[in-house]
C-alpha cells in the first residue's frame, strides 16, 4: 500500500507539488486564524448559579437557597460533582460535568431544573454565571476621571450605563463587571419615631411607596379623525414626587413620604470596593465568552475603546490595567522563538552530517511544510496555539525530519550505488525500503504521546493539546516523506559520491574501539547499564513530585485576607496602605498597585476580609523573582496582622479550579456540624504534628463571622399586635436596604429604599429601632425581639451535597504519598470521627495523584500497543523486546539529568520519559531493520562482524536523528520568556534522554543483539 | 533552629508594627438618662394662686377679677404687723449702727494718742460686727419680701404682693379688709400659655423615674429644661408607655401644641461600673472580650504566625495556651451598661490596664493562624 502511495506520487509529480503548495497556503492561513491564548482552556465543563440574597447569614443562605438548589440539580445526567459556597448575601452553586458534554445544552439543562427550585419569595432569584471559562478575565481597566470632577458614585454611573452597553456589544464579550465605587440608589430615610406622631406603620410607607412610581397605558381615542394615544406618566420624576407620595389621607390633608421621612440620594451598600494607588477607584472586567478568542476580543475591545471614549464625559478615560494579550503574545513568543532556532539548529546539524545541499535542502523544507499540516489540523480540531499546543510543535521539531532524513539518505546511497539506472525507478525502490519501518517509527511515536491524550482533568486539558500537536506534526511529517520527499529527491538529488565529511569520519573513529568492546563484552556491559538503570530508578522514586511547575507570568500579585468579619472599610482602607506602601518601598520597579477588596455586585465568593492586590511593574526589572521573595518579605513584617500569598494572575484562577484548594496537600473533613468539624480538624492537628516531613498546617476557619441575631419573641409579637412579617420586613427593608421600587431615569434604574434613620450606628441603635403596630402600638425591636451577638458562619462550603472543612499542610523532604499513608493510617488509629463525618485527601497531589493512577493503567497498554506495531514491523518478537530494551537506557539520562539539576518529577518532566520513549524506540528501529537487511545481505558473515559494519554504516542516521532532535528540543532548555518554565523540566528530561539514549543505542544494542542472536545466526552460518 | 530564627522574627516585626495603645480600667456612671418622645400640651386647669407670704390685712386690690396681668405687676396691699415690726427694728438698729460707727471712730483716735486700752476698741469692734450681722439678716429677710431698703427711712406695715408670673386673674379669693395668715392664697391665676411636655417613656424605665427628673428638648440648638411634675398612673394604650408630665415655664414661639419632639429624660440614680472604650471591645469566639497587655511579653513570644511550632499546641485546650504563650491575655467581659463612648463590663478590675484601640489588630494576630490561603 504504501508503495503504491510512493509509485502514485512519483507518477504525478506536478501534482503532488500542487497538492502541496495549496496544503502550506492553507496551513498559513489557519496559522494566522488559529485562535491565541496564553494557556489551553483548563476550565472543567462547569455551570455555576449564583443567587443574590443581600443581607442575609451564610446559614440561612445555605439552609433556604444553596440546599435547594443542590438537591435539585443533582441526580443530573454527566453531573461530575456539585461544589457550594454560600456566604453573607450568596449562594454559589458551581456543578461539574463529563467534559464531553456541550455547555449549551448543560446550562439549558440546568436552568430547566432551575425551575422546579422553590426559594421563599425575597430571598433572590438564582441566575447562571456567565459562560465564560476560569482564565476569561481578559481585560481589566481603570475608568479614571483625570479631572477630579466627578464622584466616585457618577464614575460608577458611567461604567454601569455607557461603557458596559458599549462592551458588551463587542463580539466574544460575555459580561462587563464593574467594580468599586458607589451604586447609586435613592435613601427614603424614615424617622421612626415620627410614625407615632401621625399614625402609620413602617408597612404603610413601603406599600406607599410600591403603589406610587408606576405607569399605565389608556388605549386611544379618536378625535378629528386622528388617532390620540393616552399614557399615564405616573414614574417618579424627581424626589420631590417621592416626598409627596400619600401614605395616609386624613379630612381634608395627607401624610406623606415628607412627614415622616428625608428623601435623598445615597448609596447602596456594597461588598466590594476598588482601590488603586492609595485612592478608591471604579474597574471594569471584561469575560470572554468560552471557546472564543482571547487575543481577538481583546483586539475588538481596543478598536471599540476611542467609542467608549467619546461617549465618556470629558476628562474621563479608560486606563488599561490588565490585558491578556501581553502575556499570551509573551508566552507565544517564547514558544515561537523556540520552535524558529529548533529550526535553524536543525537545520545547521543536517547540513553538518550530510554537507551536500541538495539533500539537506529536501529535509530541511519537510520542516516548515509538516508544521503548517500541523496548524491545518489545529485549525480543523479548534485547538489554539498556545504555551501548551505550540510546545508540542518545539518537542517535535527534532523529529519531524527523522522520517525525511531516512528515505533522503537512503534514496541518496542509492541513486550512488545505481548510478545507471533510472532515477525515478532508484529512488522509488529506495523510499518503498524504508517505508515500512519510517511508518512504523512515526506511529509508534504518535502512540506513546497518545497516553496524554486520555488524561483528564487538569492535567488532560493542559497537556492534551501539547500531545495532539504532536501527533499531528508526526501524522504532517509522514505525509511529507511518504509523499514530497520522493518526489522532491527524485527532482533534486543527483547521484554523487557520498564521501564522508570530517565530522563523521572524526565520530567514527572515536566510536569504533567503544563499539568493539562493547561487542566483546557484551554480557558485562549489559549487566552493568542494568545496575545503573535500577539504581537511578530508585533514586527517581525518591526525588520529588509537583504537578505543575509554577507559571511566571512575569507580574506580582497578592491575595491578602484578613481575619473574617473584618469590614469592607477597614478592609479597603488596609488596601490602600499597602498600596502606598508598596509604592514608597519600591518606586524603582512598581508603576500601579490595584487592589480588589471583597467580590464585585455579582457572582463571586469573595468576603470583605479578602483582597487581591495585583501589582503593574515598571518594564525591565532584572530581577523579578528576588524582587518577589523581597517583597513578600517586607510585606510581612510591615503588616503583621494580615496574611499574604503571592500569587500571579492565571496562577491564581489556575489554583482556584484546582477543587477550591490550593494547597499541595489537604484534608477534607466532611459532616454537617461545623463545631464537630472544627474539633475532628484539631484532633487531626494534634495527631499529624508529629509526623516527619510536616512544614505547616493550617485550617481554613469557617466560624468567626459575628452576628447580630434578631429572634422573633412571638409572644411579645402577640401582646402588641405585631406580625413576624412587620418585624422581618423592616429588618430586610429598613435594615437591610432591600430596595421597594425603582426610580427609572431614561433606562437607567435606581433602588429606591425604605431605610431607617441611625438604625446602623452601633448595636444599641439596632435594638432601639421603633416599630408601630397597626393599632398604634408603639415598641422597640428589643421589646419584641430577643437581640444577641454571636459568632455565626462566615462561609459554608459544600461537596456533593456534604458540608466540609480543609485542613491544608505543607509538605517538604519527604514523598507525598508515603506520609498519606503514614497519616491516614495514624488518623484512622488515633482520631474519632463520628458517624456522619469522613476525611478525603484532596489538593495538587490528588490531581498528581490522578494523573500518575492513570498513567499507570494507559502505558502499559500502549507498550503493548507499540510492541504490537513493533511486532507487525519486524514480524518478530524477540525484535521488539530487543528495540523495547532500549527504552530503559534511554531513561538512564534523564534521571541523571532531572536528579542533576533539582527539578521536582512533575507532570511535565514524565511527558519527558514519554518522548524519550519514543525516540529510544525511534533509535533502536533505524538501527535493528538495517542489521537485518545486512545479515540478509551478507548471511555468511559472523554476526559480530554485521553488527559492527552495521552500526558504523548506520551510524550517521542514528546520529542525525538524535542530534536534530536535541537541537530541536535545546531552545526550550534555555528559554527564559513567560512559560519556558513549564517545558524546563520536559527539556532537561528529553535532553539527558536523548543523549544516554543514542550512546547506549549504538552500544549496547549491537551487544544485545549479539546475546539474543548469536547462536542462532552462527548455527544458521556454520549450516551453511 | 528554624523556630529560634521565626521567634526572633516575629519579635522583631512585632516591635516597629501597629502601635496598639493601653488605658487603665476606670470606674464610671452609667444610665444617666434615655431618649424618648414627647408631645407638646396645653393643660386647661394649669391654674396657680398667689400667696401670702406673710400675715396681715388686706388694705386694697391693685387687680380686679378676669384682668390679665403680667409678671411683676401689683396685686395686693398689705397692712402687715409684722411687716411694720420688722422694718422699725431695720431702721432702728441702723441708727445704732452709725452711733457705734461713730464711738469706733473716736476710741480709735483715742487709742492711737495712747488715752484708751486696746480692750475697750476691741469691744467697741465686737458691738459693730454683731449689728451689722443683725443688720444684714434683716435686709434679707426684707428683701425676700420684695422691700427695698435702701430707700427706708421710716417703719412702714404696707406691705405689696407682685405677679410672679403673667396670666388672668380667675377669682379673688380673699374679701378686702380680712386677715390673712402666711400662705394663704389670696388670688387665683390662670396662666395664658401653660405649655406641658407629655412624654412617653418605655415601661422598662418604670423603676428609674421619679418626680423632679430633669427633662430636656432641644429645639433648633435652643436647650429647654422642664422638670417632671407628675407620672400618670395610667399607661398610654396604644404606646404601652408610661406618660410623664412636665411644666415648660420658658416661653418660646417654637412650641407648638401637639407636636412630637424629641427629649432625654436624666435619671439621678446613675450607678458605677468599671468601664473600658467603646473601642475595646471585641467579639472573639462567641464572647464579649478585650485584650489586656502581658507584661512578660516579650520574655515569651508565640509563634502564632508558623504552624510548626503551633500545631504542638493545637490540642484541646488551645485557648488556654495561646493565652498563657501570646502577648495579649483574652478576657471575657460580660456588657453590664453602656453610653456612646464608654462600656460597663464585669470581668474586669478597676485600674487593670487594657487595650483601648485598634483591639482589631490584636485579634487578628490571635487569629492569623488560622485564616489559611483562601479568601473563597
Amino acid at each position: 500500500m504504501l508503495g503504491y502511495l510512493i509509485d502514485s506520487a512519483l507518477k504525478y509529480k506536478l501534482l503532488v507539488i500542487t497538492l502541496f503548495l495549496v496544503i502550506a497556503a492553507f496551513g498559513f492561513k489557519a496559522y494566522k486564524e488559529i485562535p491565541v491564548d496564553a494557556f489551553p482552556d483548563i476550565t472543567p465543563k462547569q455551570v455555576v448559579i449564583y443567587t443574590e440574597s443581600p443581607g442575609n447569614s451564610a446559614e440561612d443562605i445555605e439552609k433556604l437557597i444553596t440546599y435547594p438548589i443542590e438537591s435539585a440539580v443533582s441526580g443530573m445526567a454527566g453531573v461530575k460533582l456539585i461544589m457550594s459556597n454560600s456566604i453573607f448575601g450568596l449562594s454559589y452553586v458551581s456543578i461539574f460535568f463529563e467534559d464531553d458534554m456541550d455547555i449549551y445544552f448543560l446550562r439549558q439543562l440546568v436552568s430547566e431544573r432551575l425551575g422546579s427550585v422553590a426559594i421563599p419569595s425575597g430571598w433572590g432569584k438564582p441566575l447562571l454565571g456567565p459562560n465564560t471559562t476560569g482564565l476569561g478575565q481578559v481585560f481589566w481597566y481603570e475608568l479614571k476621571d483625570t479631572t477630579n470632577t466627578y464622584s466616585l458614585r457618577e464614575i460608577r454611573e458611567m461604567q454601569e450605563y455607557i461603557v458596559t452597553p458599549l462592551f458588551k456589544s463587542v463580539s466574544g464579550v460575555e459580561e462587563v463587571v464593574g467594580w468599586g465605587g458607589f451604586l447609586k440608589q435613592y435613601n427614603v430615610l424614615i424617622d421612626t419615631k415620627k410614625l407615632q406622631n401621625i399614625g402609620v406603620t413602617y408597612q404603610d410607607i413601603i406599600d406607599a411607596l410600591q403603589k406610587s412610581n408606576k405607569a399605565a397605558g389608556g388605549q386611544y381615542l379618536e378625535f378629528n379623525r386622528e388617532q390620540y394615544l393616552i399614557r399615564g406618566a405616573g414614574l417618579y420624576k424627581s424626589l420631590d414626587d417621592i416626598r409627596h407620595t400619600v401614605i395616609k389621607s386624613g379630612k381634608g390633608h395627607s401624610v406623606t413620604i415628607g412627614d415622616v421621612a428625608s428623601v435623598e440620594v445615597g448609596s447602596a451598600p456594597r461588598f466590594g470596593s476598588i482601590s488603586i494607588d492609595g485612592k478608591e477607584a471604579v474597574l471594569g472586567m471584561v469575560l470572554q465568552r468560552t471557546a472564543t478568542n482571547a487575543a481577538k476580543v481583546v483586539d475588538r475591545l481596543k478598536e471599540k475603546l476611542s467609542t467608549v471614549e467619546s461617549a465618556l464625559p470629558e476628562g474621563v478615560v479608560i486606563r488599561t490595567i490588565y490585558d491578556r494579550t501581553e502575556i499570551t503574545l509573551k508566552a507565544v513568543d517564547t514558544m515561537t522563538a523556540a520552535l524558529i532556532s529548533g529550526i535553524i539548529l536543525v537545520a545547521i546539524v543536517l547540513f553538518l552530517f550530510l554537507f551536500e545541499l541538495r539533500s539537506a535542502f529536501i529535509v530541511i523544507i519537510s520542516l516548515p511544510l509538516s508544521l503548517l499540516i500541523a496548524f491545518l489540523l489545529m485549525d480543523y480540531y479548534g485547538v489554539s496555539a498556545n504555551l501548551m499546543s505550540l510546545s508540542g510543535l518545539a518537542i517535535a521539531v527534532g523529529m519531524i525530519v527523522d522520517g525525511t532524513i531516512v528515505i533522503v539518505e537512503n534514496s541518496f546511497r542509492k541513486l550512488h550505488e545505481n548510478p545507471t539506472k533510472p532515477k525515478v525507478e532508484v529512488i522509488a525502490q529506495a523510499a518503498k525500503e524504508v517505508a515500512t519501518p519510517v511508518t512504523f517509527a512515526v506511529l509508534i511515536i504518535a502512540a506513546v504521546f497518545i497516553p496524554l491524550l486520555s488524561l483528564d482533568g487538569l492535567a488532560g486539558k493542559l497537556y492534551g493539546p501539547m500531545a495532539l500537536n504532536i501527533v499531528f506534526v508526526m501524522l504532517g511529517s509522514l505525509g511529507v516523506a511518504l509523499i514530497l520527499v520522493p518526489v522532491l529527491s527524485v527532482l533534486l538529488l543527483k547521484p554523487s559520491s557520498s564521501k564522508e565529511n570530517f565530522v563523521m569520519k572524526g565520530i567514527k573513529k572515536i566510536y569504533t574501539p567503544f563499539l568493539l568492546f562493547a561487542l566483546g563484552h557484551a554480557k558485562l556491559v549489559l549487566a552493568s547499564v542494568s545496575v545503573v538503570f535500577v539504581v537511578l530508578a530508585y533514586i527517581l522514586s525518591l526525588q520529588g513530585r509537583e504537578f505543575m511547575p509554577e507559571l511566571n507570568e512575569e507580574s506580582i500579585m497578592y491575595r491578602v485576607i484578613a481575619i473574617p468579619g473584618t469590614g469592607l472599610e477597614h478592609s479597603t482602607k488596609t488596601a490602600g496602605d499597602v498600596e502606598k506602601y508598596i509604592l514608597k518601598n519600591y518606586a524603582n520597579e512598581v508603576s500601579s498597585v490595584l487592589s480588589m477588596i471583597g467580590r464585585s455586585e455579582n457572582g463571586e465568593t469573595a468576603q470583605a476580609n479578602y483582597m487581591e492586590v495585583l501589582l503593574t511593574l515598571k518594564p525591565d526589572i532584572e530581577d523579578l523573582p528576588a524582587l518577589t521573595r523581597k517583597m513578600n518579605k517586607d510585606l510581612k513584617q510591615a503588616f503583621t496582622f494580615i496574611n499574604f500569598v503571592p500569587t500571579q494572575p492565571i496562577s491564581m484562577r489556575i489554583e482556584e479550579l484546582l477543587e477550591g484548594v490550593k494547597a499541595e496537600l489537604a484534608i477534607k473533613i466532611y459532616g454537617d456540624d461545623q463545631k464537630v468539624l472544627d474539633s475532628i480538624s484539631k484532633d487531626i492537628q494534634a495527631v499529624l504534628g508529629s509526623v516527619d516531613g510536616l512544614e505547616e498546617m493550617e485550617v481554613e476557619t469557617q466560624l468567626g463571622q459575628a452576628q447580630i441575631k434578631i429572634e422573633p419573641d412571638y409572644l411579645a409579637l402577640a401582646r402588641y399586635g405585631i406580625s413576624v412579617e412587620e418585624v422581618m420586613n423592616v429588618i430586610r427593608n429598613g435594615l437591610g436596604e432591600e430596595q421597594v421600587s425603582e426610580k427609572i431615569e431614561g433606562v437607567r434604574r435606581f433602588g429606591i429604599v425604605a431605610k431607617i434613620k441611625g438604625a446602623k450606628n452601633d448595636i444599641e441603635s439596632v435594638k432601639a429601632i421603633t416599630i408601630r403596630a397597626s393599632n398604634g402600638s408603639l415598641v422597640s425591636l428589643d421589646q419584641i425581639c430577643t437581640i444577641e451577638i454571636r459568632q455565626g458562619a462566615s462561609f459554608i462550603k459544600r461537596e456533593n451535597l456534604s458540608r466540609y472543612m480543609v485542613l491544608s499542610m505543607d509538605v517538604q523532604g519527604r514523598d507525598i504519598a508515603s506520609f498519606v499513608e503514614e497519616s491516614d493510617a495514624l488518623i484512622k488509629e488515633k482520631v474519632n470521627i463520628p458517624d456522619g463525618y469522613y476525611i478525603g485527601w484532596a489538593g495538587d497531589f490528588k490531581n498528581m495523584k490522578a494523573a500518575t493512577d492513570k498513567l499507570m493503567v494507559i502505558i502499559p497498554i500502549t507498550i503493548f500497543f507499540i510492541i504490537l506495531l513493533l511486532y507487525t514491523a519486524f514480524n518478530s518478537l524477540s525484535k521488539s523486546m530487543l528495540i523495547l530494551l532500549n527504552v530503559p537506557f534511554g531513561f538512564i539520562g534523564g534521571i541523571i539529568a532531572l536528579v542533576v539539576s533539582g527539578i521536582y518529577l512533575s507532570v511535565s518532566a514524565i511527558i519527558g520519559f514519554l518522548a524519550i520513549f519514543a525516540i529510544a524506540i525511534l533509535n533502536g528501529i533505524v538501527l535493528v531493520s538495517f542489521i537485518d537487511e545486512l545479515r540478509e545481505k551478507f548471511p555468511n558473515v559472523a554476526l559480530k562482524i554485521v553488527l559492527k559494519d552495521a552500526t558504523l554504516l548506520r551510524l550517521r542516521p542514528v546520529l542525525m536523528t538524535a542530534f536534530t532532535t536535541l537541537f530541536g528540543i535545546l531552545p526550550l532548555l534555555y528559554a527564559t520568556g513567560v512559560g519556558s518554565e513549564i517545558q524546563y523540566p520536559l527539556s532537561v528530561v528529553i535532553t539527558g534522554g536523548i543523549i544516554s539514549s543514542t550512546l547506549l543505542t549504538l552500544l549496547i544494542l549491537p551487544s544485545t543483539y549479539l546475546l539474543f542472536y548469536e547462536k542462532n545466526h552462527d548455527a544458521g552460518v556454520k549450516g551453511k | 533552629m528554624n523556630k529560634l530564627i521565626v521567634l526572633m522574627s516575629v519579635l522583631g516585626l512585632c516591635l516597629h508594627a501597629i502601635e496598639i495603645p493601653t488605658q487603665h480600667a476606670s470606674s464610671q456612671a452609667f444610665g444617666k438618662s434615655v431618649a424618648i418622645n414627647s408631645q407638646v400640651i396645653q393643660l386647661s386647669n394649669a391654674s396657680q394662686s398667689v400667696m401670702s407670704l406673710v400675715s396681715g390685712h388686706i388694705e386694697k386690690y391693685y387687680v380686679k377679677a378676669g384682668e390679665k396681668i403680667k409678671k411683676g405687676d401689683k396685686i395686693v396691699l398689705l397692712e402687715s404687723i409684722a411687716i411694720s415690726k420688722m422694718t422699725a427694728e431695720f431702721i432702728s438698729q441702723k441708727k445704732q449702727l452709725s452711733s457705734v460707727n461713730k464711738n469706733y471712730k473716736a476710741l480709735q483716735n483715742l487709742y492711737k494718742k495712747g488715752m484708751t486700752s486696746l480692750q475697750s476698741l476691741n469691744k467697741q469692734s465686737i458691738q459693730k460686727d454683731e449689728l451689722l450681722a443683725k443688720l444684714s439678716a434683716l435686709k434679707s429677710q426684707l428683701k425676700t419680701l420684695n422691700i427695698n431698703t435702701d430707700g427706708l427711712r421710716k417703719a412702714t406695715s404696707n406691705f405689696i404682693i407682685y405677679a410672679h408670673s403673667d396670666g388672668v386673674v380667675a377669682k379673688i379669693l380673699q374679701p378686702l379688709h380680712s386677715g390673712v395668715g402666711v400662705d394663704t392664697p389670696i388670688i387665683s391665676l390662670v396662666k395664658e400659655q401653660a405649655y406641658y411636655l407629655k412624654s412617653f417613656l418605655p415601661l422598662a424605665y418604670a423603676s428609674k423615674v421619679k418626680v423632679g427628673q430633669k427633662l430636656t428638648i432641644d429645639l433648633d440648638g435652643k436647650i429647654i429644661v422642664s422638670h417632671v411634675t407628675q407620672i400618670l398612673p395610667k399607661v398610654d394604650v396604644q404606646t404601652q408607655r408610661i406618660v410623664l408630665l412636665s411644666s415648660v415655664d420658658e416661653k418660646t414661639d417654637l412650641l407648638y401644641i401637639n407636636a412630637y419632639i424629641a427629649s432625654t429624660l436624666y435619671f439621678d440614680d446613675a450607678k458605677n461600673y468599671v468601664a473600658v472604650r467603646t473601642s475595646a471591645l471585641s467579639f472573639y469566639k462567641n464572647e464579649w472580650v478585650v485584650f489586656l497587655p502581658k507584661e512578660e511579653a516579650h520574655e515569651e513570644e508565640h509563634d502564632e504566625h508558623e504552624g510548626h511550632g503551633h500545631d504542638e499546641h493545637e490540642e484541646v485546650g488551645h485557648d488556654e495556651h495561646e493565652e498563657e504563650e501570646a502577648k495579649y491575655e483574652i478576657r471575657v467581659v460580660k456588657i453590664v451598661a453602656q453610653d456612646e463612648k464608654f462600656i460597663g463590663v464585669e470581668g474586669l478590675r478597676e485600674g487593670e490596664e487594657y487595650v483601648s484601640a485598634k483591639s482589631y489588630y490584636v485579634k487578628s494576630m490571635l487569629l492569623k493562624s488560622s485564616l489559611g490561603g483562601h479568601g473563597h
